[in-house]
């Protein structure tokens, strides 16, 4: 493999120092929000890590951060199917969940006041209650920061979908963080 | 999807809309007409408000640290398996770049598993200051407070580590200051310094020295692939390790000692 390519551009190793890690951080928030703990989320970027290190001719340019949360996302899933298959039981009806975005909004949401009384456990309680497909939304955008294109394309789904979604977690993170505690 | 007003044809994408606004996705024309309706629409301000709450709320989630011993495992996997080209010089100073650099230029100095061995070597405190100088080329910073000047630096880390050794800058001999760090080393917390010489990091890790340690002139030793002088003054016990050449890192010694004489 070690031909005249690599005089030319930067090898492997060094791609896979500046693709992947630079966003260990993010790519351990969203595994730990999709296996549900610190411990877990190790052992599955580490496997994504080494899943990007062979895959890392693949990586065209573009979001290296986007690419590489592709990869940690699509290792926990994996993993998720091997250890947690209840918690994915709901992927398999999502395109009609999504129809229906508007069924949970005509519940009222509380003062924006409630809302910011929350304290970080309340909201930790709240995200962990949030099923999967919408709990990734919730971590990729609010947790890791990411734009909802980068997030279209991490999740292969379009754009609109990305914030109906997102509108329906945050819809329920607010009601959850202001109601009745 | 929207109209001359700025109001989105379909009354339900305008929560979508608002939601869009608050995570800055609008373009400046469809903000200002957005904005223009909150200002007229109380309900809309509260839907507003709400966000900006649960942004908050979101702000005061802690955000775990990725462990050092998490960042040397997932560095050892690169390290391992694939064999590379030879290091290129760094166009400019980057420290990307140069972590990356450095990445290969151990694994070629050592071999992948040779740095594993090294850990179970006998002297731990070498590889463990070997293995913390190359997790500090892979941090975004090398530092944990950058300055060049000794006052703002031996402050911090007698604050941070409860000791500081003599921070000199020794720029005039090429050798400049970048800053401190607190490393780890086994279980002790101990301060570092972090020069820069061309582009290499050169990291000064230093110990109080213990009465049942002999007075030391410079000994130079190899740690994971780096090259590492090991003294002691009557204050301190001192490691400096680089990726540098050793005749560069035996002339910092030089100029560390000499500067540092008077102290």
């Amino acid at each position: 493999m070690d031909n005249g390519a690599a005089l030319s551009g930067p090898s492997p190793t060094e791609r896979f120092g500046a693709v992947v890690l630079p966003h260990l951080g993010d790519a351990l928030a969203l595994a730990r929000w999709l296996t549900g703990n610190s411990h877990d989320a190790e052992d599955v970027v580490q496997e994504a890590c080494i899943k990007a290190l062979r895959g890392i001719d693949t990586f065209a340019g573009g979001s290296a951060r986007a690419w590489f949360l592709t990869v940690v996302r699509n290792a926990c899933f994996t993993w998720l199917a091997r250890n947690r298959p209840r918690d994915l039981v709901l992927v398999g009806g999502l395109n009609e969940l999504d129809e229906e975005a508007g069924a949970s909004e005509g519940m009222e949401s509380p003062e924006a006041a409630v809302i910011a009384k929350a304290d970080a456990a309340a909201l930790e309680r709240a995200i962990a209650a949030l099923p999967t497909h919408l709990r990734e939304i919730v971590v990729l955008r609010d947790i890791n920061g990411l734009g909802y294109r980068d997030i279209a394309a991490i999740l292969s789904v379009p754009i609109g979908t990305v914030m109906s979604r997102l509108s329906r977690a945050r819809g329920q993170l607010m009601r959850d963080l202001g109601g009745p505690r | 999807m929207t109209e001359p007003d700025g109001g989105p044809a379909d009354p339900t994408d305008l929560p979508l809309l608002l939601q869009a606004l608050a995570d800055g996705e609008l373009d400046a024309a469809t903000s200002l007409a957005l904005e223009r309706r909150i200002a007229a629409d109380p309900a809309l301000a509260a839907e507003q408000a709400r966000h900006a709450a649960l942004r908050e709320v979101f702000a005061r989630l802690p955000r775990p640290p990725v462990t050092e011993a998490f960042q040397a495992r997932i560095a050892a996997l690169a390290e391992a398996p694939r064999p590379a080209a030879a290091p290129r010089p760094a166009p400019r100073f980057d420290w990307r770049a140069m972590a990356a650099s450095v990445l290969v230029t151990a694994m070629l100095a050592s071999g992948g598993t040779a740095w594993l061995d090294r850990r179970a070597a006998p002297d731990a405190s070498a590889a463990a200051i070997a293995s913390s100088h190359r997790r500090s080329l892979l941090a975004a910073s090398p530092i944990d407070i950058a300055s060049s000047d000794r006052h703002t630096v031996k402050p911090w880390l007698d604050a941070k580590v409860g000791l500081s050794p003599p921070a000199v800058d020794l720029a005039a001999s090429g050798f400049a200051l970048l800053g401190g760090r607190a490393d780890v080393i086994g279980e002790r917390v101990v301060p570092a310094l972090v020069y820069r010489h061309h582009e290499h990091l050169i990291t000064l890790v230093a110990e109080p020295r213990t009465p049942d340690m002999p007075l030391a002139e410079p000994v130079p030793e190899a740690a994971g692939g780096f090259a590492l002088v090991h003294w002691t003054d009557p204050a301190f016990a001192y490691w400096a390790i680089s990726d540098t050449e050793r005749p560069q890192l035996d002339a910092f010694v030089r100029e560390f000692r000499a500067a540092t004489k008077g102290d």
